[in-house]
């Protein structure tokens, strides 16, 4: 495949972690990045891990050609931090954003030591859900990602095959290897940002449940 | 002593996803050049109320489109505007994240100044936009998140002089109207329902009248609106009618205690100037009973009422925008881009909390 020559700006904000990175693609290099596991305080920390990236990649904002930012599943409000920064940034800078689904990354990080292997991405979604989706051995998602209970997923990773990997893949009963593809790595969202298409639609987080709420009835007063 | 100055203004704090571009001349003039507003209330209707996480995702999948509609409004671009003020607090902190990262990102991109604006200042200047207003004057903010009666002494200087103890004065109208089983939004289906009404069919408690404290208090009323249906179960249309109307009045009545309270001791700390004036705030300002009420209490009081337009009375991103001019000219500081969001932000920083003290601070 022909890897489109750019500088991009790389985000995620959907877990604990906070980073941002600058990608080349010509050298398939990460120039710059910053980031920390903060567990919170992503609006307050993102645009200063964002400068930093840029000035150890020694790059203007200027030069940024396009932005990546995880959209999900994982923290809804994470999620929206870096969606509306990506969002905000391709409107001033007038260059696309693209949104990476973090199962997606997941993947793409396991695979980089392991460019054949199928994989099951599971990450933990708590009250005993896991966010899932598989992809084949070329790296191709198979199906949409869901939101299954822990037997279903276990299910699901036994009907893929292939290791199952991240937050959620020791509920799944997978052992040690799921370790190495656990969490987001920003480099991976860089090279799955640089393959994205641009004129797809704008990031949009990818959140697998609903709002939980319920329309309200039965609190009115009767009516003759 | 300022120049001409031009803001791009973002509100997201509840269920509108607002932006705006405003200018401010040489003379403190303001024009705004592009406002638009995109309301949620069909998001939230089904719920009676609005749902802060659908709120929240329904602000970032529209907001980058209607800060480009602002712009083509304006027939302007980011390069012609020279700051970017976007609400910060008080309100649903999904929406705030959203429209705070979204502000930092083009104040960052486009290397201008970011004013992480108050809502309950946006509402507190807008009468300077509209009305040109001179300070001091007493500012009545009546919504479905707060009831406050604000002394507005400068840009930046505001003094508390009432609040809600208990619930908002338009989150007295949703209640009320979802027991009655009147649609949502509650002030518009309660008003209605009211103009054919006998407002002295039931009497119901108005709290706190009487008492030298300007607070206000709606719980109470709710409960005594609640009890007088369950007392006439089931309520036929003309009960419904009769409910609304006798609870509008009570509010008025509460109203006119309450605020013209606040009249007086306005005369009696600044008796200098020489024409004083209430502005009113926020969506119950449409309701035309609490209108004519305050209109009335104004006249009485020899107190001019400046009502804004109704679009600028309720959330609006030119209050916003024109909230960060007025900072801006007055020389107070651009906020970092670390500034956090936050719920809980009285305008008044130095008045007691009243309502919750938390982590998050006073909500009132």
């Amino acid at each position: 495949m022909r890897v489109p020559t750019m500088i991009l700006l790389a985000i995620d904000t959907s877990g604990s972690g906070c980073f941002a990175a600058i990608h080349d693609s010509a050298g398939d290099v990460t120039l710059g990045m910053a980031g920390e596991d903060i567990g919170r305080g992503h609006a307050e920390r993102l645009m200063d891990f964002i400068d930093q990236a840029l000035a150890n990649a020694g790059i203007e904002m200027g030069a940024v050609d396009r932005i990546a930012v995880t959209v999900g599943p994982g923290s809804f409000t994470g999620i929206r931090v870096g969606v509306a920064a990506a969002r905000g940034l391709s409107l001033a800078l007038g260059v696309p954003s693209v949104g990476i689904s973090t199962l997606a990354a997941i993947a793409a990080g396991y695979r980089q030591g392991r460019p054949t292997s199928p994989v099951f991405v599971a990450m933990d979604a708590k009250r005993g859900e896991a966010y899932c989706q598989a992809f084949s051995a070329d790296g191709a998602p198979i199906g949409e990602a869901a939101v299954l209970s822990l037997d279903e997923a276990k299910a699901a990773a036994h009907a893929a095959g292939g290791a199952i990997v991240g937050s959620a893949s020791v509920l799944l009963g997978a052992g040690d290897e799921g370790g190495a593809g656990a969490a987001v790595a920003i480099d991976a969202v860089a090279r799955l940002g640089v393959l994205a298409d641009p004129r797809a639609d704008r990031p949009k987080p990818l959140y697998l449940r609903g709002p939980d709420a319920k329309p309200q009835a039965g609190f009115a007063i009767a009516r003759a | 002593m300022s120049s001409h100055l031009t803001i791009l203004g973002i509100e997201t704090s509840c269920d509108e996803t607002a932006a705006a571009v405003v200018v401010r001349d040489e003379a403190g003039q303001g024009t705004i050049l592009g406002d638009v507003v995109l309301s949620q209330l069909d998001e939230h209707s089904a719920y009676g109320g609005v749902v802060p996480e659908i709120a929240a995702r329904a602000h970032v999948e529209a907001l980058d489109d209607l800060i480009r509609q602002a712009l083509a409004k304006a027939n302007m671009t980011l390069a012609d505007i020279d700051a970017i003020a976007a609400t910060s607090g008080p309100g649903l902190i999904g929406g705030l994240i959203v429209g705070l990262m979204t502000g930092k990102a083009i104040a960052r991109a486009t290397a201008k100044p970011l004013y992480a604006v108050n809502h309950l200042e946006g509402h507190a200047l807008t009468a300077r936009l509209t009305d040109k207003l001179d300070f001091p004057y007493l500012m009545l903010l009546v919504s479905g998140g707060h009831t406050q009666l604000v002394l507005v002494r400068g840009v930046g200087e505001y003094e508390r002089w009432g609040t809600t103890i208990d619930d908002a004065l338009g989150e007295a109208f949703d209640k009320t109207a979802k027991l009655l089983g009147l649609p949502y939004p509650g002030g518009p289906a309660v008003e209605r329902a009211a103009a054919s009404g006998n407002a002295d069919r039931f009497s119901f408690p108005r709290p706190l009248v009487g008492e030298k404290r300007l607070d206000f208090s709606f719980s109470g009323l709710k409960t005594a609106v609640r009890q007088a249906a369950q007392s006439i179960a089931p309520v036929s249309r003309q009960d419904v009618a009769d409910i609304c109307a006798s609870f509008q009045k009570a509010v008025s009545r509460t109203l006119q205690d309450r605020i013209g309270r606040g009249l007086e001791r306005f005369r009696q700390e600044f008796p200098d100037v020489s024409q004083p004036a209430l502005v009113v705030a926020g969506g119950v300002a449409a309701n035309k009973v609490l209108r004519a009420t305050l209109q009335e209490l104004c006249d009485r009081n020899r107190f001019r009422f400046v009502a804004p337009p109704l679009a600028l009375c309720t959330d609006n991103a030119a209050m916003i925008a024109w909230a960060g001019l007025e900072r801006m000219a007055a020389g107070l500081a651009a906020d970092e881009l670390s500034v956090s969001p936050r719920s809980r932000w009285p305008l008044d920083a130095d008045a007691a909390a009243i309502l919750g003290s938390g982590k998050r601070g006073a909500k009132a």
